[in-house]
């Protein structure tokens, strides 16, 4: 979780030059678009990319392959071994569904993951207001106090919490999950979406004030729908960070593992065979994979939010 | 099915709820005399996040600050013992030292790749960037566990008699090597680099894209001026857009450092810290649940608190001056 | 002003550190054992694969039977998950501990049901010794073996071995010296020997050195050595090392060479010994190599006519000590009916009867269990080396701390192996790391 357990960190501040990524299109390029780059720099590039990709590759390659394939010859030697290839095989998907039950892990990483990514977002979406838009003592303190919990590592809460939800019962369930993750998650929440809506024109507000709108109406009506954006931002990071969890998963989850610790479970046991290990893998990387890549604009804004300014 | 059935019951229930509560609080205040309406309705709003931060970051962190003066049961006081028993012992020493060299070689070889990729792929033809960039960009969506089953058979043994079935050894063997199991050899830490480049490699995409934006975010006309006057690409580079991203920079390695503070997953996945190869983060779960040692466990997170410090401290400052310069 | 809140906020934090500090746990960290009357049982264990799937099998038929609904729960690292578990007030109902230190510890905080009123004396008193002891603290009984493994065996490719000169198994740990001597003057290794398994590699090791303690000294020298009585680093474990330095890590003798050890899966270490040619004769590994994922699939099919197994010799040939593992059942909902009655079916002489016993992933842990059910003359002999051995000592790094068992001890024995240091300094160094 390393990956975007750092992001959810970011106080995301880039210079002031470089105000949106949208902006390159506007800006004259610094070299013609339609221009071929020089050759050597293409050849870096794809031999960066390939070592980005290879290892991916490998894994899915192997997932295709049985088990003394697997153990007994490197995943490469389908493509210069034919017969290699033609052993290429769907059962590890099969049987990784019927031994790890990895169907029902994929139910619980969407249980855990909907409510953590979508009630966050309302709460934190009020005290953005707050920070923003309304004037009260303590406003400053308060909000270096959550900039520098942004800093603090979840694992800080971890026993006080287990013994909180063992009074209460609740250790095992889902909702003691994405409870959890709500709570760690609130801090960024609230710094990226706060520093998007104080970016809002001060104008809208006042006018609206002056139109006889409350606070309330005005959030509902106006701030709300305007920063669809950064909630957009906020939700995908947060569902990818809570979906790629494994600290929080090991130890509220209980028997309703979701599926990073189905997977770890698989990687426990390669004695048991490779190859389900690589069918699990792959499934699991097949939600986050889409998620990103339909919504890689939010994604992306969403890094760099901290520098989106009025 | 019925889990997502009651998952998606309790974000309705949770998003209804918590709109009520809302709006329950805001017709509360409206009950109030104007001036004392808004004097206390910002904290109203605030209410729910605070509420969600002070139970579960901040009561937790005072409560494990208590924790760490306690014994492994944590039902009685033994001072400081706890951090002076780990100090003293050797295996916290290496743990020590490992995490140690987390923080300095990770956040600047991302750096480093990040600034890397982001110059060069500046130079492509629109389309060819965005490939690029997604292609590097994507690790960081799979996370961790599903990066530690992919570098499994990156990394992955056979003795010299069996075929090899991991990429590196593949490659090394071929070469005319004898295979080498890379995660076991805790010589000049080899296995803890080999640790790192996986978090390099979910993370190099993240720096990317950060330090593109600043790349392109630096002025044409002070580049063109640059090369009128005759600077070579390595001079401007380093002379003139270093510099003008140098916040952007300083940022992605705050980040980058955070993030390996935290690192868990990756060495819980690959080595359970085993062959020297433990940091801070995973002690602390195995001292928690395999040794049974809460008053241990508590005290490396306080320690870990502890060295994160500066860092905060840091990214408050960071923050005001950005707020000043509103 | 600022410094004023700051103040405020300080005298607040230190307020509430106060009042939590008051606040420690009173002892144990957690109840464990949801005392529920549910049906509806969870039982959580570490083993997988085959071993899983014969056990869900056996289980459910029964459960079936007494309209019992069982929630398995499988986990790999199940020391940690069942403490998680614990500390969380989260206890599954039956637990099928792998080792026994992280169930006494457990029992010892009355968190596990005595089972004396649960499962018969009859049925305990079938059970083989060794392993029935392991779920004893001070002498009462909290934990019942349901399954059991073998670890003082030693595999050999039939034919090719008798070939090489194994023509009757060694009596004496001398002439197991003496026939690794003779298949070594041919020029090919006689053992083959692998430790890596993840990130446990090093415990297939600390099977070695228990093996040959119990062989050479006995199980109460052993049992002493597990408890700590004696030092880890007492002379005679020097012994054993440079024992196993005679028959394993001088040139020539393990397949691959001394450095390679280390890299060698354990669940696949033997398989050279099936090659044409084979490159080396004996494995001592416990019976779960014979299984999925150990042996290539065409041995496993024609086990009986492939492999011969064993029992690693004693110091005479009147010795026969064993060294094993299991898993034991221990309850934690203490008054759940369903759960007594599953951890009494476990401990019964049908379990197993049924299916478990022929998919050849199960050895019962009764002496009375008609060995014909096993689906092959291999599994059943390797069966009687445990029904019949003079003293089964449970493994000990199961035992030790976690520290040590699945720490120190397979760490230092890599680095022994792999010759990053000798034998003396990773003795000291285990010694050293046994938590006070």
């Amino acid at each position: 979780m390393s990956g975007t357990q750092a992001v959810t960190a970011t106080p995301v501040q880039l210079p002031k030059q470089s105000t949106a990524i949208g902006s390159r299109l506007s800006r004259k390029r610094k070299h013609d678009p339609t221009a071929k780059s020089p050759l050597w720099v293409r050849i870096v590039l794809a031999l960066i990319c390939a070592a980005w990709v290879i290892p991916t590759v490998g894994l899915a390659v192997t997932s295709f392959r049985t088990q003394d394939d697997a153990t007994g010859s490197g995943w490469w030697t389908v493509f210069t071994t034919p017969a290699n290839f033609t052993r290429l095989t769907f059962e590890n998907y099969s049987e990784v569904f019927s031994r790890a039950d990895m169907g029902g892990a994929f139910i619980n990483s969407l249980a855990i993951t909907i409510p953590a990514t979508v009630i966050p977002i309302l709460i934190a979406a009020f005290a953005g207001y707050a920070f923003s838009f309304m004037q009260f003592p303590g406003r400053d303190l308060l909000l270096i106090l959550i900039v520098g919990l942004l800093v603090v590592p979840s694992q800080v809460a971890l026993v006080p919490l287990l013994k909180i939800y063992g009074t209460l019962g609740i250790n095992g369930t889902l909702p003691a999950v994405w409870l959890t993750h709500i709570g760690f998650g609130m801090p960024l929440a609230v710094y990226i979406i706060r520093n998007y809506m104080s970016t809002l024109p001060k104008e809208i507000i006042e006018s609206a004030k002056i139109d006889g709108a409350s606070h309330f109406q005005t959030f509902w009506r106006l701030i709300l729908p305007m920063s669809t954006p950064v909630l957009a931002s906020f939700a995908i990071f947060q569902f990818l960070w809570v979906w790629n969890d494994l600290l929080n998963a090991l130890v509220f989850a209980g028997q309703n593992a979701p599926l990073t610790v189905s997977l770890v479970r698989l990687l426990g046991q390669q004695g048991q065979g490779w190859q389900l290990l690589t069918a699990g893998g792959l499934f699991t990387m097949i939600v986050p994979i889409i998620v990103f890549l339909s919504l890689q604009r939010y994604f992306v804004r969403g890094l760099t939010a901290g520098s989106v300014k009025g | 099915m019925i889990k997502v059935l009651n998952a998606l019951i309790a974000v309705l229930g949770g998003v209804a709820g918590a709109i009520v509560v809302y709006y329950l609080l805001n017709k509360l205040a409206e009950l109030l005399p104007g001036r004392w309406e808004d004097r206390i309705k910002p904290y109203l709003y605030l209410l729910p996040a605070l509420a969600a931060i002070g139970l579960y970051l901040i009561y937790p962190t005072i409560q494990t600050f208590v924790y760490s003066f306690a014994n492994a049961q944590g039902t009685a006081f033994v001072g400081f013992s706890n951090f002076t028993d780990l100090l003293a012992s050797k295996n916290f020493q290496n743990t020590l030292f490992n995490t140690l060299l987390w923080i300095l070689v990770a956040p600047a070889g991302t750096i480093v790749i990040g600034l890397l990729i982001a110059t060069l792929a500046d130079r492509l033809r629109p389309g060819g960037e965005k490939l690029a960039k997604t292609l590097i960009f994507l690790p960081l969506a799979i996370g961790a566990v599903s990066a530690g089953a992919v570098w499994k058979f990156v990394y992955a043994t056979n003795p010299p008699t069996q075929n090899q079935i991991g990429l590196l050894n593949g490659i090394w063997t071929g070469l005319g090597g004898d295979p080498v199991n890379w995660l076991q050899i805790s010589t000049f830490r080899l296995n803890s680099f080999m640790l790192m480049v996986i978090l390099l490699w979910i993370q190099a995409g993240f720096a990317m894209v950060l330090l593109s934006a600043a790349i392109k975010g630096v002025p044409t006309e002070t580049l063109e001026a640059a090369r009128l006057d005759g600077a070579g690409e390595g001079a401007i580079f380093f002379r003139i857009v270093i510099p003008q991203i140098r916040t952007t920079l300083i940022t992605v390695f705050i980040t980058v450092l955070i993030g390996v503070l935290k690192t868990f997953d990756i060495v819980y996945v690959m080595t359970n810290g085993n062959f020297n190869t433990n940091i801070i983060a995973v002690d602390f779960f195995n001292q928690l649940f395999t040794n049974n040692n809460f008053g241990y466990a508590a005290a490396i997170v306080v320690m870990l608190l502890i060295v994160m410090i500066p860092v905060l401290v840091f990214q408050v400052r960071q923050f005001r001056a950005e707020e000043a310069a509103r | 002003m600022r410094i004023r809140s700051t103040l405020t906020a300080s005298a607040t934090l230190g307020a509430v550190a106060v009042l939590t500090a008051g606040c420690l746990s009173d002892g144990g960290g957690g109840g464990g054992g949801n005392d529920n009357t549910s049906t509806t049982i969870e039982v959580m264990y570490a083993f997988a694969g085959g071993q899983e799937a014969g056990f869900k099998d056996e289980v459910n038929a029964w459960a079936k039977d007494n309209d019992i609904k069982i929630d398995f729960v499988q986990t790999g690292n199940f020391n940690q998950l069942i403490n998680t578990r614990v500390q969380g007030n989260d206890a599954p109902d039956v637990a099928l501990f792998p080792q026994p230190g992280i169930m006494k510890d457990l029992a010892s905080r009355d968190l596990l049901a005595d089972l004396s009123g649960v499962v018969d004396q009859g049925d305990l008193d079938k059970m083989v010794q060794g392993v029935l002891e392991t779920g004893q603290v001070e002498g009462t009984q909290y934990a019942v073996p349901m399954s059991i493994n073998v670890k003082s065996i030693v595999f050999y490719p039939k034919a090719a071995a008798e070939a090489a000169g194994l023509t009757q198994p060694p009596q004496t740990l001398d002439e197991l010296m003496a026939l690794t001597d003779k298949i070594a003057a041919t020029g090919t290794t006689p053992w083959c020997f692998g430790i890596e398994s993840e990130a446990a590699t090093g415990w297939p090791a600390t099977d070695w050195v228990e093996n040959l303690m119990v062989s050479n000294y006995g199980a109460d020298v052993y049992n002493q050595w597990v408890n700590h009585d004696i030092p880890f680093n007492d002379p005679r474990v020097l012994d054993v090392l440079n024992q196993i330095d005679q028959l394993l890590l001088a040139d020539g003798r393990t397949n691959g060479g001394r450095q390679s050890i280390a890299s060698n899966n354990f669940n696949t270490a033997a398989n050279p010994m099936f090659d044409p040619t084979p490159g080396c004769y004996m494995y001592r590994q416990g019976n779960f190599v014979a299984q999925e994922g150990g042996f290539p699939e065409e041995v496993r099919a024609n086990l009986d006519e492939t492999v011969g197994v064993f029992p690693m010799p004693g110091k005479t040939a009147e010795e026969k000590p064993v060294l094993g593992g299991g898993d034991l059942a221990g309850i934690f909902s203490k008054n759940n009916k369903s759960a007594q009655k599953l951890v009494q079916f476990l401990a019964s002489a049908d379990f197993g009867a049924q299916s478990y016993g022929a998919t050849g992933n199960w050895i019962s842990p009764r002496t009375d269990f008609d060995v014909s059910l096993y689906p092959n003359q291999t599994e059943a002999s390797i069966a009687k080396i445990a029904y019949e051995s003079t003293a089964f000592v449970f493994d000990g790094s199961d035992q030790m701390p976690g520290e040590v068992g699945s720490g120190s001890f397979w760490r230092d024995m890599t680095a022994w192996i792999s010759g990053q240091e000798d034998a003396k300094t990773a003795l000291d160094n285990i010694e050293s790391s046994w938590p006070s």
